[in-house]
């Protein structure tokens, strides 16, 4: 999966054993009739760096971006999770070599892809096999600790592609606009694992957000904590839409959790809340290139609306199904 | 909201112009009615316990900007309470003494839940009845009849403090919220029957009061304010 700077250009990537998205904010992949999620078989994962220093960052500057992202994954609540330093290597971060590699490459043509994670899999269990992430030295990188203007925040990118690498989709909870340079511009974003980068020298993207902390826990939680979850459909005309953006907003904890509507009646779940009534807010997937999210018809046909009444996610447990209706633009 | 805290405002004002200032009160004689000391005195009746704020909150994105300070993007904004409501409530009392009663009680009512939602640059502003509780509380009062003052000779005033567990289920009952409430207030009981110990009595009474509540459904951790009135008819064995 690629982070782009800010564009409305599809990038295709095909460094990547590409996987289809099924499941809210996490990789998913088809096994049998089932869908299974994308992930690291063990707690451990192990990771190599390329000893390759770029202007205004040293390899040893890396290693600790890399570090302290991995640390903040690792820190999230709940989670069993922990990245292994195993040291610099001099292979590329492309490439199956049965290591997980992360660096800097030189991808000149890929004028707007600041990063990009490719992940091999066993396509029997969606077990992770090797992962690779690179860096795009066409952009000019700070590892500067309050940011650089004109600078891309290296630590909020690693943070980003660090979540891909351990199984998860992009959000779409943000806002965008149109750029006068082509692409969008963010205008909020409210999940590292948005798919469009904060402006260059923003360092906000350093801390995870709930949605992001919420994927993580449901790939890798130990469960100590007693989320619940929000079933229902989102229905147009009666019919339901495929790929709305469903928003969970916890009034009392302000948490946003986001998922999509993942199949053709138009039904959605939406793991990972913290117990108590949800305000949900549905709308169509036009901030970014719908192909960051999901594949397939998706409809961006209908107006934004909020659900007509609360939706109770109970602790440990799933709410009784909410159907919200939305009508066309 | 104004007109809540105006009404809340106003409640105890009245009670103490109920107790203070009335032309048919008159200091207390051996006819006034009372409660018999030691004994158990039953309750039911109605409750209604007006609507409050529980909380509003601006849904805000991280804002795309260089420093820590970057202003927030406003997804919308949410402004929620608990609407006014009636219900039931049965108590029993314990005469102390001719003047002190000590009370336990519970009521149960379903409020509603409303939020409005606006300010939201894509979806409009809609107003949601969001849910309905199933609103119980359990309480202990002490109930103090005023010892000077009586109005003509079957009517006594009264104040009256307590507080108690607030239990408020969502309406699928899937999700128990707790908190508490305290309330203070004045009311009359009336004998319809004795009050002078020589027979078994029965009456009505009413109250108005201010109920403080903390926590159960409330999304900003502060302690609600409103106004609540109870009517009851009781049986003194």
């Amino acid at each position: 999966m690629t982070r782009r700077l800010a564009s409305g250009v599809l990038v295709s990537v095909a460094l990547v054993t590409a996987a289809p998205v099924h499941a809210y904010l996490k990789f998913g992949v088809q096994v049998g009739t089932e869908t299974v999620d994308v992930r690291w078989p063990d707690e451990s994962v192990r990771y190599f760096l390329n000893e390759r220093d770029i202007a205004g960052v040293s390899a040893a500057d890396f290693r600790a971006a890399v570090g302290r992202a991995a640390a903040t994954w690792q820190a999230v609540p709940g989670v069993r999770l922990r990245f292994e330093d195993q040291g610099f290597t001099t292979a590329a971060p492309v490439g199956l070599d049965g290591r997980n590699t992360i660096g800097f490459l030189d991808r000149p043509d890929l004028d707007r892809v600041l990063g990009s994670t490719s992940l091999l899999l066993d396509a029997d269990t969606g077990a992770l096999v090797e992962a690779d992430i690179f860096f795009n030295t066409r952009f000019p990188w700070s590892v500067a600790q309050q940011g650089e203007s004109g600078r891309v925040d290296l630590e909020s990118v690693v943070l980003h592609e660090l979540g891909h690498f351990i199984g998860l989709g992009h959000s779409a909870i943000g806002e965008t606009e149109p750029s006068p340079t082509g692409g969008r511009r963010v205008l909020g974003s409210g999940a590292v694992m948005f798919p469009i980068a904060l402006s260059p020298g923003a360092t906000a993207d350093r801390v995870l957000q709930a949605d992001d902390m919420a994927g993580a826990q449901d790939l890798y939680g130990d469960g100590s904590l007693s989320s619940g979850s929000i079933v229902g459909r989102v229905t147009k005309s009666g019919r339901g839409v495929y790929g709305a953006h469903v928003l969970a907003v916890n009034l009392e904890t302000g948490r946003m959790v986001a998922g999509f509507t993942l199949a053709g009646d138009g039904s959605f779940v939406i793991a990972g809340l913290d117990p108590g009534p949800h305000v949900l807010r549905v709308e169509p997937l036009d901030d970014a290139d719908v192909e960051s999210f999901l594949s397939g018809a998706v409809d961006v046909d209908f107006r934004a609306a909020f659900a007509s009444r609360f939706a109770v996610a109970p602790a440990g447990g799933s709410s009784a199904s909410i159907e919200i209706q939305v009508v066309p633009k | 909201m104004r007109r809540r805290l105006r009404v809340a405002a106003l409640l105890p004002l009245i009670s103490a112009c109920i107790v203070a200032a009335s032309p048919a009160l008159s200091a207390q004689s051996a006819d006034v009615p009372s409660p018999v000391p030691h004994h158990v005195t039953v309750s039911a009746g109605l409750l209604w316990s007006g609507g409050y704020a529980i909380g509003d909150r601006t849904v805000e994105l991280r804002g795309n900007a260089v420093g820590p300070t970057a202003p927030p993007f406003t997804l919308f904004r949410a402004e929620s309470s608990v609407d006014a409501s009636a219900g039931v409530t049965g108590r029993a009392g314990f005469a102390v003494t001719r003047d002190v009663t000590v009370e336990f009680g519970v009521s149960y009512q379903q409020p509603g839940i409303t939020t409005s939602l606006a300010q939201d640059a894509e979806a409009p502003a809609v107003t949601i009845d969001a849910e309905r509780l199933s609103q119980y509380v359990f309480d202990a009062a002490v109930l103090w009849q005023l010892p000077r003052f009586k109005f003509g000779t079957r009517a006594r005033p009264f104040v009256i403090g307590g507080g108690g567990y607030l239990r408020q289920l969502y309406q699928e009952r899937t999700l128990v919220e707790h908190g508490s409430v305290y309330y203070a207030g004045a009311g009359i009981r009336y004998w319809l029957r004795g009050g002078d110990g020589s027979t078994r009595a029965f009456g009505i009474r009413a109250d108005g009061r201010l109920q403080w509540r903390l926590d159960g459904v409330e999304f900003e951790s502060k302690t609600r304010v409103g106004p609540g009135f109870t009517a009851l008819a009781f049986f003194e064995f």
